[in-house]
């Protein structure tokens, strides 16, 4: 027992070793992870590879819009104050949010999404509304940042893009930004996704019996809708089957029933011909998405009878039929995923994309460059010590370093990049430069006699390895702290991988030494 | 095979002016080019596209692109054409104003192009990155020297870690803009590595210097022989590296391995002749006053 006590260092290190091998094999062992998932992984390991060893896009950009703060306004009010600064500045009043004050204190804002409107407007309409604004600033509130996240993660789960990242991140002094992160795709498509702000509207285009004119009169919103089925292609008609609300459902029928469907309605428009619902003139049901009619088609007599007589709301659904499965899809996806709070400013971030194919070469290239330099780094150290007893143990240590690591990687689920890799190797080269530390101090003053001379010398070594680990962590703190996306990666890979060294790896070395040595 | 030994060095034979003259030349030859550089550019380092905003694409090509041929199908933004050598691709680089995913849709139109890597920075962007980049250098900069500070508690020991870690980022930064490597994130990432490298050795040097029994010079050995083996395995594994991810066209590991060599080769230098030669002075003169 007494063994395995003096060598505990060298235990710890076996049990890191074996703890490791779990995390980077079995299947499921990492939280949040399954048996038979893999999405942005591969089928051999638990690692998961971020899109520069994957493929796939990843975009930056922050959101459109302004924040003025200091706002009173009750909570009761929000939706009075949104439809009157909406009016005053001539937008849509989906592109006003107010957070009210619901206690004495708080710091109530109204923010803009809209990219038209100016500061100086946007302070004259709050100001002619009688709010007085202490602040207007660039940029959205963190609610509203938050939800942006939701509703991307849910547009790109449900748009069937596996494995995607999407986060929130905050710069200190500078923008904050929404970084998205999907594999295997392109940026063009995620921006198609993205730049669709999913906005899908109902309305009710009839004309006025006495003037002639046509009125578009909305009857259902976002939402409004409790159920989406799948889009689906019947008589060779694409469509989307919904449920309407039990609230929404009465209204829609007596707005429809008062509009004159209560009979049923031949529209004889077609949704290709039209970019808005301003220009149809025919009594129709018009859906719009992102502004644009997908589906404009008549009432069937069936479904008008049931507006008249109040029995819809017993059974509020009906289908939106589309011109294309194309759109059909698109539809699902607005109705289901929901809308962005706001549009994101894609001009001011930054987008990448890498091929598959690409990432591929990556990932095997860089494994073969980083295999090249541990045999570089082996040759010359076994060059220098001429001694297998002494160069031996020390690449297997420093090899041992990198394991653990990349099985602290694969537990945490962290997508590794080139950054990373480019940290690996950076505790490759201070763990073996420690390592020669030791073996150095230990081994070239004398014949080392008594457990306590070796002790002594080993513990001269190490204030040196924890004054250059202190360092090189003081060095990389900052980074991690910083929006500098890889190069945050870089850093926290390699603190974690000189904090591994120092307080496992390195002294298990000693310990493997002393073995060898007092053998002797 | 050949074993090597870190030969003795007899700084005996050298005064402290001689010795540290050669370090403080190239230190401030490094400086001018930066000054040159920061005179003709506003910058004095060159700026890739990850701080000054840009776009870049990445393709496989089956015949050579010049930047002839790139202009012509791209139009007049194309700023640079680079062959990753013998994979038979090439980097564009482009002005911010070109919109990527036009210049995507461009290339995959044309003959026997496959985009294989495209990405964009905006300026906003850039200048955000470059400022933290700056902000990251300059803490990790400002925490090294006060650890070194906290560590030997005397100016001349203390002041010599830092300097020696200045010159060791400073040196490779002038080399870079000679050889025409612009920095990017990947490069600035290699410079905070170079802190952590160099201040190994010098710690090393002023532990065994300052802190353990032994003369001057024989002390200075004992430093040399182990700072020497870390710091040559080091530049052993990044040239290693540097040729390798050359080979294979992995930019990112190929600048990061080609700016350790330089700045671990400056680093031998500065801790052999400027530190030690401070050390020299503080041990012997210095520390009489």
């Amino acid at each position: 027992m007494s063994t395995l006590r003096d060598n505990w260092r060298i235990v710890l290190l076996v049990v890191l070793l074996l703890a490791s091998t779990v995390a980077l094999f079995v299947p499921g062992a990492p939280p949040g992870t399954s048996a038979n998932e893999s999405a942005g992984g591969d089928q051999l390991t638990n690692l998961q590879y971020g899109i520069d060893l994957s493929g796939g896009a990843r975009i930056e950009a922050p959101v459109v819009g302004m924040t003025a703060e200091g706002i009173n306004v009750s909570v009761n009010d929000e939706a009075d104050a949104q439809q009157a600064i909406a009016d005053r500045l001539g937008i849509d009043p989906l592109d006003v949010e107010v957070r009210g004050v619901e206690e004495r204190g708080e710091n109530g804002t109204v923010e803009v999404y809209n990219e038209n409107v100016t500061e100086d407007e946007f302070r004259t309409a709050l100001e002619d509304e009688g709010y007085q604004p202490t602040t207007i600033r660039d940029g959205v509130t963190a609610e509203t940042r938050e939800r942006m996240v939701s509703v991307i993660e849910d547009k790109i789960s449900t748009s069937a893009l596996s494995g995607g990242r999407v986060q929130d991140v905050n710069s200190p002094g500078g923008q904050n930004f929404i970084s998205i992160t999907a594999p295997g795709r392109d940026a063009d498509e995620l921006i198609d996704i993205l730049n669709e702000r999913g906005v899908v509207r109902v309305y009710a285009v009839y004309q006025n019996d006495s003037t002639g004119n046509w009125t578009q009169q909305e009857v259902l919103g976002q939402d409004d809708f409790r159920n989406i089925g799948n889009a689906q292609e019947q008589d060779n008609q694409p469509q989307v089957p919904v449920v309407v609300r039990d609230g929404p459902a009465e209204r829609f029928q007596n707005d429809m029933a008062e509009a004159g469907f209560g009979g049923g309605a031949s529209c004889g428009v077609d949704a290709s011909d039209h970019d808005s619902v301003d220009t149809i003139e025919g009594t129709c049901l018009v859906t719009t998405l992102n502004g644009e009619p997908v589906f404009i088609g008549g009432v069937q007599q069936s479904l008008g009878q049931s507006f008249a007589d109040g029995s819809f709301a017993d059974d509020p659904s009906f289908v939106m039929t589309t011109t294309s499965m194309a759109e059909a899809r698109d539809l699902q996806l607005s109705l289901q995923a929901g809308r962005l709070p706001a549009d994101l400013d894609f001009e001011s971030g930054t987008q990448n994309t890498l091929s598959p194919a690409l990432a591929d070469q990556f990932r095997t290239n860089s494994l073969i460059t980083g295999l090249l330099a541990v045999l570089a780094v082996s040759l010359v150290v076994y060059v220098r010590y001429r001694r297998r007893e002494v160069a031996l143990p020390m690449i297997v240590t420093a090899l041992s370093e990198v394991y653990i690591l990349l099985g602290f990687v694969a537990m945490a689920q962290y997508p590794l990049n080139l950054s990373h890799l480019a940290g690996f190797i950076a505790v490759i080269g201070t763990g073996v430069d420690d390592l020669i530390i030791i073996g150095d101090e230990i081994l070239q003053q004398g014949e080392v006699g008594t457990a306590r001379v070796f002790q002594s010398r080993f513990r001269k070594a190490f204030w040196v390895i924890g004054a250059a680990a202190a360092t090189t962590i003081v060095a990389m703190v900052p980074l991690v702290g910083f929006p500098l996306g890889d190069l945050s990666g870089f850093a926290i890979i390699t603190i974690v991988g000189v904090l591994i060294g120092v307080l496992v790896t390195r002294p298990a070395y000693g310990d493997i030494l002393r073995n060898l040595v007092l053998d002797e | 095979m050949v074993a090597f030994e870190v030969p003795e060095v007899d700084y005996t034979q050298y005064s402290n002016r001689q010795l540290i003259a050669i370090p403080l030349v190239v230190l401030a030859v490094a400086l001018g080019v930066l000054a040159v550089t920061y005179a003709m550019t506003g910058s004095p380092v060159a700026l890739g596209n990850d701080f000054t905003g840009g776009s870049e694409i990445k393709v496989q090509s089956s015949e050579p692109i010049s930047e002839q041929q790139a202009t012509d199908l791209f139009g007049d933004t194309v700023v640079s054409v680079q062959e990753v050598s013998g994979q038979d691709q090439y980097i564009i680089t482009f002005e911010r104003s070109a919109d990527v995913s036009d210049l995507t849709d461009t290339a995959e139109e044309a003959d026997g192009i496959t985009v294989l890597q495209s990405g964009s920075t905006s300026a906003v962007f850039g200048e955000q990155s470059q400022r933290f980049a700056l902000m990251g250098v300059g803490i990790a900069f400002l925490g090294m020297s006060l650890l070194a500070f906290a560590l030997f508690r005397t100016f001349v020991p203390s002041i010599a870690i830092v300097i020696s870690a200045f010159s060791d980022i400073v040196i490779p930064v002038a080399i870079m803009n000679l050889v025409g490597i612009k920095l990017s994130l990947g490069t600035v990432a290699a410079l905070l590595m170079l802190i952590g490298y160099s201040v190994d050795s010098d710690i090393l040097l002023n532990n065994h210097v300052l802190r353990r029994s032994g003369g001057f010079y024989e002390s200075t050995y004992r430093a040399m022989r182990t700072g020497v083996t870390m710091t040559l395995t080091s530049i052993a594994a990044m040239t290693v590296m540097a040729i390798a991810a050359t080979l294979f066209g992995i930019d990112l590991m190929a600048s990061i391995g080609i700016v350790l060599v330089l700045g671990l080769t400056a680093d031998l230098m500065n801790t052999y002749m400027l530190n030690v030669t401070l050390l020299r002075w503080y041990k012997y003169e210095g520390v009489n006053r």
